[in-house]
């Protein structure tokens, strides 16, 4: 079997945290798929590659690429072997990933109302007055049981020691639950045995739990609310996974202009006039919900539609004003507020951050530049970003005058190398870096995290970004017991 | 129902109707020039003048040549009625409500423009595959209907969806009917022999039909007959107006909109003046004029709906 082969010429960097073999030996949880794979041979999975992508086509699971006004649907690459998880890490996460959402929903309730947080000096109010998320706008309004980040992406990667680290915090309009989703349903078809043999955790009540939380917040105490789900519409890039989601839970996907506010109520219209909507699940962006108070020029939201919500006559999900705790200058203050609103120490520790309004950590970052990476606080997708390691001296020149002009916009961390995952391609296994993107729900009862999430890949050798704006894959996310 | 989506259910159907029908036509005619008619050499003029927005100058240099004359219809994107724009167009409809439409529709709608769409279908149509794809793409849209039935619900969207395709059914029968019979001077009193009337009957899928239940010297009488009175047939003005009837009355009863009843004596206005048509009433108004009015009407109603059910004022 040419694909024995495939096996032995698999090349790990020395340094790194490979998932699937330590030291020259397979590691047991991936002994199963290294089985399965010696049963195929290189053609096989090419054609299983090929499979993948024809059924990512058909199904029009793309995301379109406007080059010389064309629209061009590519698929968002796809690697066809999976990132597998133990039990045991999975259990660490889990915990470690409610903790944090835990404290990072009291945080948004404070500072929104009490600001205790800042008056016991915790965090420090400038950070707070200077971000540009928080906003105003929405202080004071009571949300329903005071949960804010009712759907969440928290990005973590894995060190060179195999640690977990949360990369960043993503409590807005976190996507790529769909492909999660998809994945899996693609991997069924590539190797149906091996995942009923191989005791992998099922991810697909994902939008069965999402739908019951979302009924749960109706303002109106109704048998059955009604639930749309909001789309900025068929140019997003993500308008795919909001087609899903609707599809998956049975509710109308609506465009800002469906809907209508009429005394403090939203509606949407029918074809028989006027229909009250109880919960949105909105994946337009804060600035764009309500041209009457945020962007006066947004054709996506609806006017008049913040006012409902003061009201409390809709409910949002996930809450408006949220970017304040998943800022990345804020991200260095949750431990803080972990030890704060918890009272615990920090189950999944952060990445070194250094905050460069600090003068001494602003030294120690300019001094140490090519082991740094520096990211914008306000942007996100892997772009403002340098890599010290792979920046020339211009750039680094260009990015010091940048964060000595505002250095509240900028943070530094030590480059991570994160760990790597074996991917199938041009007919070989290559290690390839990953990270790991768990979906969590916070409902009336509890914080439920659906076992797997979106592994990306940076497909480029050597490359740290796995954002699929630079070049990022996917692959199917196993928790096996 | 959200209007946008009614909206949306409503053009999906009328754009995949017209696929279907401009492909039968390319078809049919494609396959009948390759014969040396008994009417001289074949010109694709009258496909060009329906499915087209050509001038005289731009006509007179292609429709002669089957190549030119398929880039332009199929995929041309300058021709807003070519098959890739409305292809284009019912798929935007299908993804902008997709949570609506089963993901069986959406696939094979998806299916249809990736076929469409595909680098390589420019050369297939100037060589020896261009009856192939031409099939090829005609099945597509017999398989777009067939995975509407039986996997679509019966509720608000289907009816629009079926008004739509309808509407457009009836439309499309009336212009290649004009068509054919503008070549000869709508002149019902004439009998021209079944050669001349195969093109219209095979556009309109009914030639087996015609050859089983029309007998006599009276073709060109015979043929309007089917084209707009037959009412098992599935292409006749008068069918797809009787089922337009029904899903009508079903949307008007159950969204009771304010303008009901002038909607229904618009519509009542259109399907009566067919329904009960006869030869010496048609000779009267002349032909021309019953075949221009039935379908100007009809997409006058059609503007009537959208401002009724999917205006978003």
């Amino acid at each position: 079997m040419d694909s024995e082969l495939l096996i032995q010429n698999y090349q790990t960097g020395s340094a790194l945290f490979d998932e699937m073999q330590n030291s020259g030996q397979i590691r047991l949880p991936y002994q199963k798929l290294v089985e399965e794979l010696k049963q195929h041979n290189i053609a096989d999975l090419h054609l299983k590659h090929k499979l993948a992508g024809d059924l990512f086509m058909s199904q029009g699971i793309t995301f379109t690429v406007y080059s010389d006004d064309a629209g061009i649907e590519r698929i968002f690459p796809f690697d066809i072997l999976p990132r597998i998880i133990t039990a045991a890490e999975w259990a660490h996460v889990e915990k470690g990933i409610q903790q944090r959402l835990k404290a990072l929903n009291l945080f948004l309730k404070d500072i929104y109302h009490d600001q205790q947080i800042i008056k016991d000096k915790i965090i420090p109010a400038e950070l707070i007055a200077s971000c540009p998320h928080f906003l105003h706008e929405v202080a004071g309004i009571k949300v329903p049981h005071d949960i804010y980040v009712h759907i969440s992406g928290i990005d973590l990667i894995r060190g060179e020691d195999g640690t977990f680290y949360i990369l960043e915090d993503n409590l807005r309009t976190p996507s790529g639950v769909s492909y999660m989703l998809e994945n899996r349903e693609v991997t069924k078809r590539l190797f149906p045995d091996l995942l009923s043999n191989a005791n992998v955790r099922m991810v697909n009540n994902y939008p069965l739990m999402l739908h019951n939380n979302l009924m749960s917040l109706s303002p109106r105490p109704v048998s059955n609310p009604t639930v749309v789900l909001l789309t900025p519409g068929i140019y997003n890039s993500a308008y795919y996974e909001h087609t899903f989601l609707a599809r998956q839970m049975g509710i109308q996907l609506v465009e800002g202009r469906d809907l209508v506010i009429d005394n403090h109520k939203v509606f949407m219209k029918t074809t028989s006039g006027l229909q009250q909507v109880d919960v949105i699940y909105r994946r337009i962006d804060d600035e764009f919900m309500d041209p009457l108070l945020f962007k006066p020029d947004s054709m996506l939201g609806v006017p008049g539609i913040m006012g409902a919500y003061r009201k409390g006559t809709v409910a949002l999900a996930n809450a408006v004003g949220n970017g304040v705790a998943d800022d990345k200058a804020v991200y260095a203050y949750v431990p803080a507020m972990i030890k704060y609103y918890l009272n615990e120490e920090t189950i999944l520790p952060n990445v070194p951050t250094y905050q460069m309004s600090n003068d001494d950590e602003r030294n120690y970052v300019f001094d140490n530049m090519h082991k740094m990476v520096v990211k914008r606080t306000n942007q996100s997708g892997g772009y403002g970003m340098l890599m010290g390691n792979k920046a020339t001296e211009e750039e680094m020149r260009l990015f010091k005058d940048a964060i000595i002009k505002s250095p509240r916009e900028f943070i530094a961390q030590p480059i991570i190398q994160l760990s790597t995952v074996p991917c199938f391609i041009d007919g070989e296994l290559k290690a390839r870096h990953v990270d790991l993107r768990p979906y969590a729900l916070c409902g009336p009862d509890g914080i439920k995290i659906v076992p797997g999430g979106l592994t990306r890949v940076a497909l480029k050798e050597g490359s740290l970004v796995v954002n699929s704006s630079q070049g990022g894959g996917s692959k199917d996310t196993w928790v096996i017991d | 129902m959200l209007s946008r989506v009614a909206d949306s259910m409503f053009w999906m159907n009328r754009y995949m109707e017209r696929a279907e029908g401009l492909l039968r036509v390319l078809l049919t005619n494609y396959v009948l020039s390759l014969d040396k008619g008994p009417y001289g050499v074949h010109s694709w003029r009258p496909v060009l003048e329906t499915f087209g927005n050509l001038s005289d100058e731009e006509m007179k240099q292609i429709e002669y040549s089957s190549a030119n004359t398929l880039q332009y219809l199929i995929l041309s994107r300058a021709n807003s009625n070519s098959l890739r724009s409305i292809i284009n167009k019912a798929r935007e409809n299908a993804r902008g409500m997709q949570d609506h439409i089963t993901k069986e529709v959406w696939e094979e709608v998806n299916l249809m423009y990736h076929t469409v769409n595909q680098p390589g279908l420019e050369k297939k149509l100037s060589g020896a595959e261009a009856l192939p794809s031409i099939d090829k793409l005609l099945k597509l849209s017999l398989t777009y209907v067939g995975v509407i039935d039986t996997t679509m619900p019966r509720g608000m969207g289907w009816n629009f969806m079926n008004i739509g395709r309808l509407i457009e059914r009836a439309v499309l029968t009336a212009d290649v009917t004009y068509k054919q019979f503008e070549q000869i001077n709508f002149d019902l009193d004439d009998h021209k022999d079944i050669l001349y009337w195969r093109n219209l009957l095979l556009s309109l899928s009914g030639y087996e039909l015609h050859m089983k239940n029309y007998q006599g010297s009276e073709t060109n009488m015979n043929v309007l007959h089917q084209a707009i009175f037959n009412h098992h047939f599935p292409r006749s003005a008068v069918y797809s107006l009787s089922r337009t009837e029904r899903y009508l009355t079903e949307v008007l009863e159950e969204n009771e909109p304010p303008q009901k009843q002038m909607i229904y004596r618009e519509f009542g206005r259109i399907y009566s003046r067919v329904k009960f048509a006869d030869e010496s009433s048609i000779k009267q108004i002349t032909l021309q004029r019953f075949l221009q009015d039935t379908k100007q009407d009809l997409l006058k109603f059609s503007h009537v709906l959208g401002q009724q059910f999917f205006s978003y004022a």
